[in-house]
């Protein structure tokens, strides 16, 4: 199979059909992760979704020049999906009324296992949830989310152990086997959280 | 946190769960997870969130391009620098040619395509009625078909063939002066630069093959004939094929293939009809107009990348194999285009020039055979094939005994002495 790599270079040298297949590649898990960070309306969520997801590929077909072969496409693609999605947060935060709460995740059809998923995820801190979510939804290594989130491997580890173990305190509740707790914030993920925090 | 009882952290069997361990420490966790069930217990842990959390499925697959990404691809080809055109087409070349070549055809084919067609429509009007002119309807055909199965010059039929000189003879100086209002005019009203093939006069309206069957019967064969060379004549055509026939039993049979100038098919047709009884007639016309826009739009095509070749060859320098490359191109092209350029030109002849299949039989009259020859002569006749049969058998005799004789008389001098022997021996012994 050709590499994604091989295939950004090959869109870069003109091949439609190369930015085809990518296309064909991403399109799923690109929506997945809009998706799953949109909060809102269903509906309004799906098309959100579906918006960012095309937004993203016009991106890249706009900035073609930019993109280098150190980096792998899969970052490539989530670093511009990350910053589609800050702006979008940005956007709805200036255009929702003073003193309205953000709007909460629909509810109506999603299962007891998905309304747990939601809430679990929602208790956690947005600097460890992002790595979290990164992890279980996106596949990505340690690594790349590190150069996605501009913070050590080390610290994307640590962070990721401590979200999975305030979510399996979650699942089984009573059960405090780690003294970790969510909300707890190292000096070293402070400068992710403040930039976060901003943009929500 | 350290765990003092277990060598192992609790994040590194996470990294270990995620496949992010070294291979060497990987293998240490595993052995130690064998051992450990509060360890494994955390994995287990570990491994129910992450199971749980991807139960949220909300990926979604379609498989078609949404419009805004295809268009903005179009834009960016559109947008590309041309030295980034250069090298994508020959990029292109290389690795697909057939979709390079097929892309270029296609885009050019459009263009072509849409100015003929925007150049024809401003002449649609009255072109439409040219060709209901031009060619005969289904049922005046029909007509034709019936009255002359019936065989005969029936009086109606005289009506009909006097009708129908008459309607091809209007026909001709409206189809004429039309044709010359449609295709010359906007040529000398607009001026515009139309490919050498269209200015052809055939070319700037439909263009139609137009084919008749004509099969007369007359009583005076060579009259007929030498009438044939003067209608050509008259109207500027010519014999594409001529057969005269002298079959005993059914008379002269004259068939042959006419070229007529299309605008003169009526008015022709109207009086090789007048040579004899009409047997059969038929008459067909194909509309070749879009296949000839096409081969024009090939040719132009073809040209292009031709040209375009050319540049590279000459513009560039290369690895050798590259230029061979080039220049197996440029020759299958160049082939291409002197094929397409032949089809074009013979297109244009049939559409120039009408096709008249023309067929005279002389109407035969059966005769009684002649005296049959003298018995002196059927006598003397038998006496000379006597003679040549005695001739032509000695000569071959002869030549036979030179052919074969040396090889006889050579095998026959081996063997006579061992032969004679042989048959002396067997004598001898018969007689004791």
């Amino acid at each position: 199979m050709i590499t994604d790599e091989t295939l950004m270079l090959e869109f870069q040298a003109g091949s439609r059909e190369a930015l085809e297949e990518l296309f064909a590649r991403y399109r799923g898990p690109l929506y997945g992760f809009f998706r799953r960070r949109l909060n809102g309306d269903q509906r309004a969520q799906d098309l959100m979704a579906e918006d960012l997801m095309q937004e993203t590929f016009l991106a890249v077909i706009r900035a073609t020049a930019r993109y280098e072969p150190r980096a792998t496409v899969k970052t490539y693609l989530y670093g511009i999906a990350m910053n589609l999605l800050l702006a979008e947060r940005r956007k709805l935060l200036r255009d929702a009324p003073a003193g309205e709460p953000p709007p909460e995740p629909a509810t109506s059809d999603a299962t007891d296992a998905l309304l747990w998923i939601r809430q679990a995820l929602a208790k956690l801190d947005d600097g460890d949830r992002e790595i979290l979510m990164l992890r279980e939804y996106e596949q990505l290594s340690y690594s790349e989310i590190a150069e996605l989130v501009h913070a050590p491997v080390n610290t994307v580890r640590s962070r990721l152990f401590r979200a999975r173990m305030a979510l399996r305190d979650c699942l089984e509740p009573g059960r405090k086997t780690h003294e970790i707790v969510a909300t707890n914030k190292t000096p070293e993920i402070g400068s992710l959280t403040r930039a976060e925090g901003e943009a929500i | 946190m350290k765990n003092t009882t277990h060598p192992i952290e609790p994040e590194e069997l996470m990294a270990y769960l995620d496949g992010e361990l070294p291979a060497e420490q990987a293998k240490q966790t595993a052995a130690h997870l064998r051992e450990c069930g509060e360890c494994s217990q955390i994995v287990a842990g570990l491994r129910d969130v992450s199971t749980k959390l991807r139960s949220w499925e909300a990926e979604r697959l379609e498989s078609s391009l949404p419009e805004a990404i295809a268009d903005a691809l179009v834009l960016r080809k559109k947008t590309l620098p041309r030295t980034n055109l250069l090298s994508d087409l020959l990029n292109d070349w290389r690795r697909r040619p057939v979709l390079a070549w097929g892309g270029a055809l296609a885009t050019i084919l459009i263009l072509v395509g849409s100015t003929v067609w925007y150049i024809s429509n401003n002449a649609s009007v009255e072109l439409g009625d040219v060709r209901q002119m031009k060619e005969p309807s289904r049922e005046q055909r029909l007509e034709w078909n019936v009255a002359q199965s019936n065989g005969g010059r029936s009086p109606a039929e005289q009506t009909r063939s006097s009708s129908v000189a008459h309607s091809a003879s209007a026909d001709k100086a409206m189809v004429s002066g039309l044709l010359e209002s449609a295709g010359n005019q906007p040529e000398a009203r607009n001026g515009r630069d139309f490919d050498q093939a269209t200015r052809t006069p055939v070319s700037s309206g439909p263009m139609i093959v137009r084919t008749a069957d004509l099969q007369l019967t007359t009583k005076e064969f060579d009259k007929a004939r030498a009438a044939v060379e003067s209608i050509l004549k008259k109207h500027r055509g010519y014999v594409g094929d001529l057969k005269v026939a002298d079959t005993i039993g059914s008379g002269h049979t004259l068939t042959s293939v006419l070229r007529v100038p299309a605008d003169q098919l009526d008015t022709t047709l109207a009086e090789l009809k007048t040579l004899g009884r009409v047997t059969s007639e038929s008459q067909s016309g194909q509309d070749v107009t879009s296949q000839y826009v096409d081969l024009q739009a090939r040719l132009a095509n073809s040209r292009n990348t031709e040209k375009r070749l050319t540049d590279l060859l000459s513009r560039r320098t290369g690895k050798l194999s590259d230029v061979l490359e080039v220049e197996q191109e440029v020759d299958r092209v160049r082939g291409e285009i002197e094929q397409m350029e032949a089809e074009r030109k013979t297109m244009a002849n049939q559409v120039t020039f009408a096709t008249v299949n023309l067929t005279i039989a002389e109407e035969y009259k059966a005769q009684l055979e002649a005296v049959p020859p003298a018995t002196t002569t059927r006598l003397a006749n038998a006496a000379v094939a006597g003679y040549k049969s005695l001739v032509d058998g000695l000569l071959d005799l002869t030549l036979w005994l030179l052919t074969s004789g040396p090889t006889l008389l050579f095998w026959a001098a081996i063997l006579f002495f061992p032969a004679r022997f042989a048959w002396k021996a067997a004598r001898r012994k018969l007689a004791h």
